[in-house]
């Protein structure tokens, strides 16, 4: 317990951890408004729905928000790396697998807590824009609705949490997030020029970033690559290979 | 300091740490391994038996004609009463062409509804006038001499242009043309993207035909649609009606060089992409580093103007990046020909590109400064921010997610999109010119508008980095 409580001073005394959260929870709720918006009932060939995901739609922050639970997860480690505060903190807890595990807890609740409510609103504030720009809104809260919204917090969290370990393999700011950031926009990227159908369907199945965001699908599921449940399944299986190579790095070898 | 001291310090800073060394390697690797990548996933479905112009090149060459053969010299003249106006660059006019075959060397006059006088030969424009409908038109034929001429009355001409066509046989087909081309349908909507062409049919009245010279004496009328295409958009529109020196044609279908807009230049380049995700970073701690080591004090007491400072540390970044990121690209662009040749990118739809063309010497040398300004970017945010994370995340988000949400927003805003973000400087890999006809949005703007989106943000950040050096304490 007070490895996690020395993980939650050192985060929470960092000037930018307050910055990044206001930002991860800004941009979820206004990119979201802003996709929202793009949409009018006047450009749609069947006014009932515009054969659009406005679930999808108004969580499309997450394009975004995701980089910032990417920095958050890097510089929890890779500050430490930075100022060589890290010798402090292993020799003060010498249970290395404790000190990632603390880490790793207080990083999934600083985004994870502040992404509720972000969620909530973007999803408050793109119903309220729908409305207004003439579409007749099905029921806030379906199954399907829910699981986009939960679905995107746990995104967010497990992008987090793949940054940590990432971080600890690597063990330097910049190069963690450019490996991170590789990770995620590398692959989707490919499919923009890869015509060949069986790659394009398994680089959307098979990255972090594509399969991970089928959670946020709540209509024509059957058109999407992969299944909502199965894609975010993917992108924990990534998180968890960078945690264990992250934990394997950090146990192994000295600080 | 002397300004060229101060870029041998710099130069000396970034050779000195290994990890950047490593990083510029791996920039160089993984441009290349991505772009391997890209074209071995490369497949095409245009259509193999396009038909092939004179010179080899693929052209589109569907079209309603209705001819005569004409043995030797002669001439025909006709007056177009009305055409319809079913897309701006539909044609209705005369033409001398080498038999029906698509493909086939030709000469030809027409208006179009966007209000010119056209004369093309060989699928290239000779010349354009402006005038539309009603307008008489004339083409003669003398040996392989062709010349045209457009007249409002009948009786004053106007001479359009001239050429010489070595490929016409002593008896040739002549006759009146109406096509039309398609309309190009792109959606984009959230999640998906699809691009096809919607056909449109031209209509057209000629009268007062008459042709001189020893002509057949009856007409035969002629759908020329490329092979496949009948059954895809139901069945040929093309017809003649009326007689007598009057006809009214209709005819569907385009005339002219047709180039896919696939650029296997750009597919062999697209692993800039990979390198950039090392580039811009290095580009960043190339500044923040000194800022977190407390290093940029002592580089401030030894050169006090911060300015050329800044200027030093580009030029040495602009230098190296530069150099790598042209050794990548003609790497990746060597290596990845081959590939896209057996993933079905084969002449003569997608002719061998050479280095010798400029516009793919272009394309190259703009990968390599795409990946330089991009690396100024990241240094200027990194000199405004001071700080590594944020600077990062911000220049290769503004750089990739635009590229992403291009591709699924509505055609407009994608053009914007790429006006006004770096995203846009992808358009500098590009060979061929802005086309709306693919789902990668960059390709909608052209290689030299790219090159001004990015080149302002990276002289916007390199500047206020500047500026804000000066103010700050360090």
């Amino acid at each position: 317990m007070n490895v996690v409580r020395a993980e939650w001073t050192k985060a929470r005394t960092l000037s930018s951890t307050l910055w990044l959260l206001a930002g991860l929870v800004a941009l979820t709720v206004g990119v979201g408004a802003l996709a929202a918006g793009t949409l009018h009932v006047r450009d749609c060939a069947e006014p009932a729905n515009c054969g659009e995901d406005f679930a999808k739609l108004s969580l499309s922050g997450l394009w975004l928000s995701q980089v910032v639970a990417a920095v958050l997860g890097v510089l929890a480690l890779g500050n430490e790396y930075g100022t060589r505060m890290i010798t402090v903190t292993v020799a003060a807890v010498p249970g290395r697998l404790r000190v990632l595990a603390g880490k790793a807890g207080v990083v999934l609740a600083l985004v994870a807590i502040p992404a509720v409510p972000g969620v909530v609103a973007a999803f408050a504030l793109a119903r309220r824009i729908f409305a207004h720009s003439g579409f007749a809104l099905p029921d806030a809260v379906t199954g399907a609705s829910l699981r986009a919204a939960g679905g995107t917090v746990l995104y967010l969290g497990l992008i987090a949490l793949l940054a940590l370990g990432v971080t600890a393999v690597v063990r330097d700011t910049a190069g963690s997030l450019s490996v991170v950031l590789l990770l995620l926009y590398a692959t989707p990227a490919l499919t923009l020029v890869v015509s060949d159908p069986t790659w394009h369907e398994r680089l959307q199945k098979y990255s972090p970033l594509t399969a991970g965001m089928a959670i946020q699908a709540t209509t024509n599921l059957d058109a999407q690559p992969i299944g909502p449940w199965r894609g975010l399944g993917i992108l924990a299986a990534w998180t968890a290979a960078g945690l264990i190579a992250g934990a394997v790095s950090f146990v192994v070898r000295d600080a | 300091m002397s300004f060229r001291h101060l870029l041998r310090a710099e130069w000396t800073k970034l050779r000195s740490v290994n990890r950047w060394l490593l990083a510029l390697a791996a920039a160089a690797v993984f441009t290349v391994a991505f772009s391997v990548l890209a074209a071995s996933g490369g497949s095409t479905d245009r259509q193999p038996d396009v038909a092939v112009g004179p010179d080899g090149k693929p052209v589109a060459d569907d079209f309603h004609f209705v001819h005569r053969a004409l043995t030797g010299d002669g001439s025909i003249v006709v007056r177009v009463t009305d055409q319809q106006n079913s897309h701006p660059q539909a044609m209705a006019g005369v033409m001398i062409k080498n038999g029906v075959t698509r493909g086939a060397s030709y000469a030809s006059i027409a208006v179009t509804p966007a209000g010119s006088v056209r004369m093309m030969a060989d699928f290239r424009d000779v010349e354009k006038h402006a005038g539309t409908a009603p307008r008489w038109l004339r083409l003669t034929r003398t040996g392989a001499h062709v010349a045209t001429y457009d007249s409002t009355d009948g009786s004053t001409w106007r001479e359009i242009g001239a050429v010489g066509l070595s490929a016409l046989p002593a008896t040739a087909e002549i006759g009146m043309y109406v096509s039309s081309p398609g309309e190009i349908r792109l959606e984009r909507s959230a999640g998906s993207t699809s691009v096809g062409a919607e056909s449109t049919t031209g209509r057209a009245t000629f009268a007062d035909v008459r042709i001189d010279g020893s002509a057949a004496s009856s007409w035969t009328s002629d759908d020329l649609i490329q092979p496949g295409r009948a059954e895809k958009d139901g069945p040929p529109v093309g017809g003649t009606a009326g007689g007598a020196g009057t006809f009214t044609l209709t005819g569907t279908g385009d005339i002219g060089v047709n180039e896919p807009p696939d650029d296997t230049v750009q597919i062999g380049l697209f692993g800039t992409l990979a390198g950039l995700l090392v580039l811009v970073p290095l580009g960043v701690v190339f500044v923040t580093s000194e800022y977190r080591r407390g290093m940029i004090g002592t580089t401030f007491a030894a050169a006090p103007a911060r300015v050329p400072v800044l200027a030093a540390k580009a030029v040495v970044m602009a230098g190296v990046t530069f150099t790598i990121g042209l050794a990548a690209a003609l790497a990746a662009f060597f290596v990845t020909q081959p590939i896209l040749r057996d993933h079905g990118f084969t002449p003569p739809m997608f002719p061998t590109p050479s280095l010798a063309e400029p516009r793919v010497l272009r394309a190259v040398i703009g990968a390599a400064v795409f990946l330089t300004l991009l690396t100024l970017l990241g240094l200027g945010a990194g000199a405004v921010m001071r700080r590594g994370a944020p600077a990062i995340a911000t220049v290769i988000t503004l750089t990739l997610v635009p590229m992403f949400v291009g591709s699924v927003v509505p055609a407009a805003a994608a053009r914007t999109l790429m006006l006004i973000t770096p995203a846009g400087g992808f358009a500098m890999q590009r060979a061929k010119p802005a086309t709306d006809w693919l789902v990668e949005p960059w390709s909608m703007i052209g290689p030299w508008a790219g090159l001004a989106v990015l080149g302002t943000y990276a002289v916007v950040a390199l500047t206020a980095g500047g500026w804000l050096m000066r103010r700050r304490d360090v």
